[in-house]
């Protein structure tokens, strides 16, 4: 499941920027293309492109591989911290006349990506512990990060045959885990699923070298493996 | 009896939330007569999440069966909530207007 590769021209389309400009980040390292088997046309990954082409995407990623010090404004330490920023974030989506209805699942789904990074690590963060939470309502993305264990490692405590990061979240994604006492928690990301495919509401979900991607409007799963290895999770939601 | 969620918060997120409000719920669940039904109000509920929902309605199903009544919302997670909690419990919850 290799991820298709975009061509200057359709990265060019995509960033709302020019052929050239893309040659000229090319070559000062901004933006670095890929080239395949040392040829001479540059290629872009969508998910370069999507990191690229907003702040709190590119800030949420770059800690979610290196840890440094995060903004206060971004970093939720403890649950407790993120539950009363989700209960604002709900205020500001409950004031936008056209999220009157649909805010409520974009505050589900974001408590439940949020919490299971909390849920799953709790006691065994191996580094910095907490989240990433950061949105924009403007750009209507809300961004999510953190430096946990990862799915392929929770999952693995049910689940000892998953073999890797792919299978990790197409478990985590698609097939309901009951009877996981005493980890009983692990069906948050089908409810994001069902409610991401079926509401005006998009998602970016890495963990591993896995990646889902749920986009308008075809609204379909997919599930790719890609070059990039986050020990944790990053999650953008669009709507 | 019938139950308004709002009493227990508009924003029912956490897993730690429901089941901190299913401990405190358990002194007025004794007041539940055999033959009794529970009704669960969702009005005024903001936000509604599975992993809320299954610290709360999943044992009341559980310990109720057919007697726990769930009336209608018309928000979108709470609707999309119980969807998911059915599928995982593998039984349908009683919804009524």
């Amino acid at each position: 499941m290799e991820e298709k590769l975009l061509t200057i021209t359709q990265a060019a389309e995509k960033l709302g920027v020019s052929v050239d400009t893309l040659r000229r980040w090319d070559n000062s390292g901004k933006l670095v293309a890929i080239k395949k088997d040392g040829g001479v046309h540059r290629f872009y990954r969508e998910k370069d492109l999507e990191i690229f082409s907003s702040d709190i995407i590119q800030i949420a990623h770059d800690w979610a591989k290196d840890d440094f010090d995060l903004p206060s404004s971004f970093y939720c330490s403890n649950s407790a911290v993120f539950q009363a920023r989700l209960t604002k974030l709900e205020s500001l989506l409950m004031d936008q006349p056209d999220l009157a209805v649909l805010f409520s699942v974009i505050v589900a789904i974001t408590g439940e990506i949020g919490n299971n990074s909390f849920d799953h690590n709790l006691g065994k963060w191996p580094d910095t512990p907490g989240i990433f939470f950061g949105y924009d309502i403007n750009k209507r993305q809300i961004v999510l990060a953190d430096r946990g264990l990862g799915v392929l490692t929770t999952l693995r405590q049910v689940r000892p045959t998953l073999q890797n990061h792919t299978e990790a979240l197409d478990v985590a994604f698609n097939e309901i885990l009951s009877g996981r006492a005493p980890e009983k928690r692990g069906n948050g990301l089908k409810f994001v699923r069902e409610v991401t495919t079926t509401q005006p509401i998009e998602l970016f979900f890495q963990s591993g070298d896995a990646e889902v991607r749920i986009k308008d409007p075809e609204k379909e799963f997919r599930l790719t493996r890609g070059q990039e290895i986050l020990r944790g999770c990053f999650a953008v939601i669009k709507f | 009896m019938e139950i308004e969620l709002k009493k227990f918060g508009t924003t029912l997120i956490s897993r730690q939330a429901g089941t901190e409000a299913f401990r405190a719920f358990q002194p007025t669940l004794q007041e539940v007569e055999k033959d009794e039904n529970l009704e669960i109000n969702f009005d005024g509920v903001l936000t509604f999440s599975p992993s809320w929902g299954d610290e709360f309605l999943s044992p009341l199903l559980e310990q109720f069966g057919d007697r726990l009544i769930l009336k209608t919302s018309d928000n979108l997670s709470v609707q999309a909530t119980l969807k998911t909690l059915t599928e995982v419990n593998k039984k349908p919850f009683k919804i009524e207007d």
